[in-house]
């Protein structure tokens, strides 16, 4: 049986991918697009790593997870607004469903919804963008629901604010002001709004934590939040959050992943370094390049 | 249930999988649908939703006026405003172009209203952005561990490098704050206060005297130079840490995008 098992997995995890790598190389009738063959690999290699961690994970293989200070601190912060009597407040950017950060927030919002339905706290989800509110209605209904509360979900307190960046700005602002909640979230996608948001966050001396995956407004996160998931963790955080094994096994695979591409960048560097003494002269850049032809 | 739940899944895994093969496979129809007509079923669906959010905000702030909720005399204020755009912007024109036109036409009232109410607000908030990243870069100066020092000096010279100021500091100034920094990371070793004071300056004079002696007054080392430090700052350290950071953002990407693609994230559909 276990035999069996292996040369599935080997098919699986080695055949088929190498099948398809050589059928792209060949391209019969012009299937594939010409020039975008290293975009094909890096996917599909760390598609299959992922596929193969997942699959570890869920026979029953335990992975370490480094602790995650921010993800940690999730559960204090909503816990912190329950004692204090205020209420939680989360922001879910000013991106629409089109962006993988506004998805990632939303997915984070309903664990969030979780913790608050447990510790039967006030939950405020002002909205940028209408669908990323009917998203984020049905994705707390649901979380309230799995924590057998659905009695304390307030539909009101997820509502659309406006579109406009600055304007949603002034009534998220405004909202803390007024309510003065003791934890905000801030996950999505934000541009400059963002310090905005998190130094009136801070004023109001409410627990602050943010994930984003703008890499230019991380610093204003940095500066302003007492917590911030920088760059892959944001993305984690769903999945860290949910602990089911096939989660977990895919954040295991993507740090093999990570691994792979750093042993990619040392010898880049080497080559270059080589190149550099005149002892090879290969043009490494080339292999990367995507030149896409028709 | 069938709908809310497996087809969705089913919706949302074939998607997926459409626009990743849209990457790959050679064909025209495919690269058309990925391209133009998916985003395009976005925007009607997104079109849908607008006029729930619309309904959403009218029933939030009506609702809040009418029982008197705390704080409900904010709410009018939004209540005017949303009504007086949709007046101005469906039924009353104000210029000799026709509804629909009128929009950019100057001699409109919804345009003016734009110029004159709209653009003004909108600017005070984004100008309000000076104040916060002054109290929060005050905040991120503050010298509290090695790491804030490093960021505040960071800080400074990319401060003066980019102001014209910056360019006219000359050469025995900037060797006098490189051993300042120096002394003042050392500052707590030495405790006697004396010897602390011979040396800084000693180790001016010393380093002065060295400078003259190379020439750096002449020829000046780009170490020297305040706008070539905060080139180099932006190009080495920053580049390297930023682009450290983007690398992990496009593999949490690739890694989020197969978990939702596989079905194995379902929770954005609320399963």
């Amino acid at each position: 049986m276990k035999k069996i098992n292996i040369y599935k997995d080997f098919i699986l995890f080695f055949t088929f991918p190498v099948i398809l790598i050589i059928l792209y190389f060949i391209n019969p009738s012009q299937l594939f697009v010409t020039g975008n063959q290293t975009s094909f690999i890096a996917i599909l290699i760390s598609c299959v790593t992922f596929e193969f961690f997942i699959r570890k994970a869920k026979n029953g293989e335990n992975f370490y997870m480094r602790p995650i200070p921010a993800m940690q601190a999730m559960e204090e912060a909503v816990g912190r607004a329950t004692e204090m009597g205020s209420s939680v407040l989360f922001v879910p950017g000013i991106s629409g469903l089109d962006e993988i950060d506004t998805i990632s927030g939303v997915i984070i919002l309903g664990h969030v919804a979780g913790m608050v339905a447990e510790y039967e706290a006030d939950l405020h989800v002002p909205c940028c963008v209408p669908i990323v509110m009917e998203a984020a209605k049905e994705s707390c209904k649901e979380a309230y629901l799995k924590k057998g509360r659905p009695d304390l979900y307030n539909d009101s307190k997820i509502h659309y604010v406006t579109d406009d960046q600055f304007a949603y700005a002034a009534g998220v602002n405004g909202i803390m002001l007024r309510e003065k909640p003791a934890a905000v979230f801030y996950q999505g996608k934000f541009y400059a709004e963002s310090l905005l948001l998190a130094e009136t966050g801070s004023s109001v001396g409410a627990i602050q934590i943010a994930g984003t995956g703008s890499s230019s407004q991380i610093p204003f996160f940095v500066t302003s939040c007492d917590y911030v998931l920088i760059g892959e963790e944001f993305y984690a955080a769903s999945a860290y959050l949910s602990g089911s094994p096939e989660m977990i096994g895919s954040i295991k695979g993507q740090d093999y992943v990570k691994l792979l591409c750093m042993v990619l960048i040392g010898f880049v560097v080497l080559v270059s370094f080589f190149n550099f003494l005149n002892i090879t002269q290969l043009d490494i850049s080339s292999f990367f390049k995507i030149n896409i032809s028709n | 249930m069938f709908i809310k739940r497996q087809l969705a899944i089913v919706v949302m895994i074939s998607m997926g999988f459409l626009a990743l093969a849209g990457q790959f496979i050679n064909s025209d129809n495919l690269r058309e649908f990925t391209d133009k007509d998916a985003p395009q079923w976005y925007m009607i669906i997104a079109a849908f939703a607008a006029f729930l959010g619309c309904i959403n905000l009218l029933q939030l702030h009506s609702t809040k006026v009418i029982r008197r909720k705390k704080d409900w005399q904010y709410s009018i204020f939004t209540l005017v405003g949303f009504l007086l755009m949709i007046f101005f912007g469906f039924l009353y024109n104000g210029s000799t172009v026709g509804l629909g036109p009128h929009l950019k036409n100057e001699f409109s009232a919804f345009y003016w209203m734009y110029n004159y109410v709209y653009l003004p607000l909108s600017s005070t908030m984004f100008a309000l952005l000076a104040f916060f990243v002054a109290s929060a870069s005050y905040r991120a100066f503050r010298i509290r561990n090695f790491e804030a020092t490093l960021l505040l000096i960071s800080g400074v010279l990319l401060m003066l490098g980019r102001v014209p100021i910056g360019a006219l500091i000359p050469w025995w100034t900037v060797i006098i704050i490189y051993l300042s920094i120096l002394f003042a990371l050392f500052a707590s070793k030495i405790k006697n206060k004396q010897v602390f004071f011979y040396s800084y300056f000693g180790a001016n004079i010393f380093i002065l005297i060295l400078g003259f002696l190379l020439g750096w007054h002449v020829n000046l080392p780009s170490f020297l130079s305040i706008p070539l430090i905060q080139e180099w700052i932006m190009a080495v350290p920053a580049t390297a840490g930023s682009r450290a950071i983007m690398i992990g953002i496009a593999l949490g990407v690739v890694a989020q995008s197969f978990r939702i693609i596989t079905g194995r994230e379902r929770s954005i559909l609320g399963d």
